[in-house]
């Protein structure tokens, strides 16, 4: 049993807080992957657990054990770094048997792990190798497998991917999540790309400024988010956001007032405002639909993906409104558009940008 | 058409000669031609001046016969042993130097001065070290056994002082080459090997020296050489004294042919040549392994 319990974790590097106290739990064979924008200590967090970096409060336990004061080798934890970090002076073999060797283990059990891990990674006929003489992907692969050897409770994974290019990547995010599936082990993934976010976790947790904004799976972050951070950061193209002001309308309905004039009401869902506040509106580009009553908007600029197409309009107010439409739609550029809302799939947010209404369509 | 084809032909076959003409040119007037012009003088009985007389191999026939000239390169042979050590120590003190503390910098600089330092100015200091009466090491040992000890007056001793003196630049060398590769090594390898339980003398034996080859290589490379043609320090602390004890092949050298004694141009050339075939043993060595590296890189 290997679940991943953190309490009250902080870090700090001199007077500088990059973890301001996170409290999360893992459990068992989740694939748990921490997302965020550059700088917001996902990567920090990531190399706490591995015990890289020092906690400087809190706590972090691994299987039920505290492990503050565990060496990284002790940990029963393997990381897989950005860079692959292989070591260029030994072959494939070497590198994947490194910290066998370093730990006692004997040539002869040494030789079937070693195997096993070369034929689960396709890496057999490449074991005498030099990591100079290896593709991109391939050298990705020995780093994934100089981690399975060790047989790690918890695989920890710094952004992987992101030396692939995009048509390797999406293959390694297939693999990756195979691997995952046949081991069963518990793995901690740090990427900044929400797409790979999205497509391989159990768990994501949404970290900003070293606090974590939500933690979810991700269509729950997807079709509830929290704040407008969680919102704007989860989904792809970015959710719309438009000011406005809230009133009560009647039979626990909200009335929005758009910043343009334009007025939606949307069911509060047991959520109330003062009259006039100020909100922020919420709704994604895949819920907008072009050619029905509703915004008034000026296209600004159309792209013809063949299987959608993107709309990028202004309101009267000049606020930025993407739309994104059947693939047959076509609009031009200066001419107006009408934009039908769904109500259902607004989402409504408070002048602090915490969520009022979840805008979650699979209610 | 067909000349337009012929003349970009013959550019490109000329224009890298061209380019290395320069260089090729000053190497030839300044290193080829001057080995073989001292090959050629040791074959001379020749005083410099006078009419040179052929005598063959006689100049390294009385080579020899010559104590002098066994003196010269044993203790060549103990330099060139003894100056290794600047590796091991240059590596020991850029582990030391290669950490965030404040004031490294500082540090790290006080470390390189004795290499910024002329071998001059390096070989006065250490005869002051090493002088009777007010020198600091005499009166150490002076302390623990009662007795001074001249060393640079001492043949059992003379030329070790002088070796000593010259490590402590070429340690400095070695731990400048040492922390440049040091810089290069990937922290995450250093990471990556610290999950993979490589600690303390398991990390540098399998992680950090076989990434430092390359430096390894050039430390090997100049203190091979820096102590085959050792000659200033042994000029300024000893003049080669005394009774000779301290003379290497390139003082050696000197002593008989350009010093105020030494006119036997044809006897200089012969050492000279000597010099030069041992120092070529090593240089095959270098570049035989730099070609086969380069081959397989």
């Amino acid at each position: 049993m290997a679940e991943v319990t953190l309490r009250a974790i902080t870090k700090s590097f001199g007077d500088v807080k990059i973890i301001k106290g996170v409290d999360l739990q893992i459990a068992d064979g989740e694939f748990c992957v921490f997302v965020g924008p550059s700088g917001c200590g996902k990567s920090t967090l990531l190399r706490m657990i591995a015990g890289l970096e020092d906690i400087t409060s809190g706590s972090l336990a691994i299987g039920g054990k505290e492990m503050a004061d565990v060496e990284p080798s002790d940990r029963g934890v393997a990381m897989v770094f950005q860079s692959y970090a292989l070591y260029p002076h030994m072959t494939v073999k070497d590198n994947i048997s490194f910290g066998l060797r370093m730990t006692g283990h004997k040539p002869a059990e040494i030789e079937p792990k070693l195997r096993r891990a070369a034929e689960m990674l396709q890496l057999t006929h490449l074991l005498d190798r030099k990591p100079s003489q290896l593709s991109g992907g391939q050298r990705q692969r020995v780093a994934i497998g100089r981690a399975i050897v060790r047989e790690p409770q918890v695989f920890l994974f710094d952004e992987p991917l992101s030396n692939l290019d995009a048509a390797l990547r999406v293959q390694m995010r297939t693999e990756i999540g195979k691997l995952h599936h046949d081991l069963g082990a518990t793995m901690i993934y740090v990427t900044h790309d929400q797409v790979e976010a999205m497509t391989m976790a159990d768990k994501i947790v949404v970290l900003n400024g070293g606090v974590i904004e939500q933690v979810g799976s991700p269509l729950e972050l997807y079709h509830r988010p929290r704040n407008l951070f969680v919102a704007g950061f989860i989904g792809s193209p970015k959710m719309n956001v438009i000011p406005g002001t809230a009133s009560p309308a009647g039979e626990g309905r909200i009335e929005v007032t758009l910043k343009d004039g334009a007025k939606v009401t949307l069911d509060g869902g047991g959520a109330t405002v003062s009259s006039g506040q100020s909100v922020t509106l919420g709704i994604r580009p895949e819920h907008l639909t072009p050619g029905r009553v509703g915004l008034k908007a000026t296209v600004r600029l159309a792209e013809y993906l063949g299987s959608e197409t993107m709309f990028y309009a202004a309101l009267a107010d000049g606020s930025e409104i993407a739309v994104k439409a059947d693939g047959l739609a076509k609009a031009a550029i200066g001419s107006s558009l009408d934009i039908g809302l769904n109500p259902a799939a607004c989402h409504l947010f408070d002048a602090n940008g915490m969520a009022i209404i979840h805008g979650d369509l699979t209610r | 058409m067909a000349l337009q084809r012929s003349s970009r032909w013959s550019q490109r076959r000329l224009a890298p000669w061209l380019f290395l003409a320069p260089g090729a040119l000053l190497f030839l007037l300044y290193v080829i031609i001057p080995i073989g012009q001292s090959i050629w003088i040791s074959f001379y009985d020749w005083d410099g001046l006078g009419a040179a007389k052929w005598i063959g191999l006689r100049n390294y026939s009385d080579l020899i016969d010559d104590d002098s000239f066994y003196t010269s390169l044993y203790n060549n042979m103990w330099w060139l042993v003894l100056y290794l050590l600047a590796i091991p120590a240059g590596l020991a003190i850029a582990l030391f130097l290669n950490q965030t503390v404040t004031g490294i910098r500082l540090y790290k600089s006080l470390f390189f001065f004795p290499f910024v330092i002329s071998q001059v100015v390096v070989g006065l200091i250490f005869s002051w070290f090493y002088a009777p009466d007010f020198g600091l090491l005499p009166r150490i040992i002076g302390f623990f056994t009662g007795t001074q000890t001249a060393i640079l007056a001492d043949e059992r001793y003379a030329t070790f002082g002088i070796i000593a003196a010259g490590l402590w630049p070429q340690i400095a060398y070695c731990m400048i080459l040492y922390l440049t590769g040091l810089n290069n090594i990937n922290p995450e390898q250093v990471e990556a090997a610290r999950m993979d339980n490589a600690k303390g003398f398991a990390m540098l034996w399998y992680i950090v020296i076989p990434q430092l080859r390359p430096a390894t290589f050039i430390a090997l490379v100049v203190t091979v050489i820096g102590a085959l043609r050792s000659f200033d320090l042994v000029s300024i602390m000893t003049a080669g004294g005394p009774y000779g004890s301290t003379r290497v092949l390139s003082y050696f050298m000197y002593e008989q042919s350009l010093s105020e004694y030494g006119t036997a141009m044809g006897y200089g050339a012969a050492i000279a040549v000597v010099l030069f075939a041992i120092m070529l043993v090593f240089i095959s060595l270098f570049i035989t392994r730099m070609l086969m590296q380069e081959r397989n890189a």
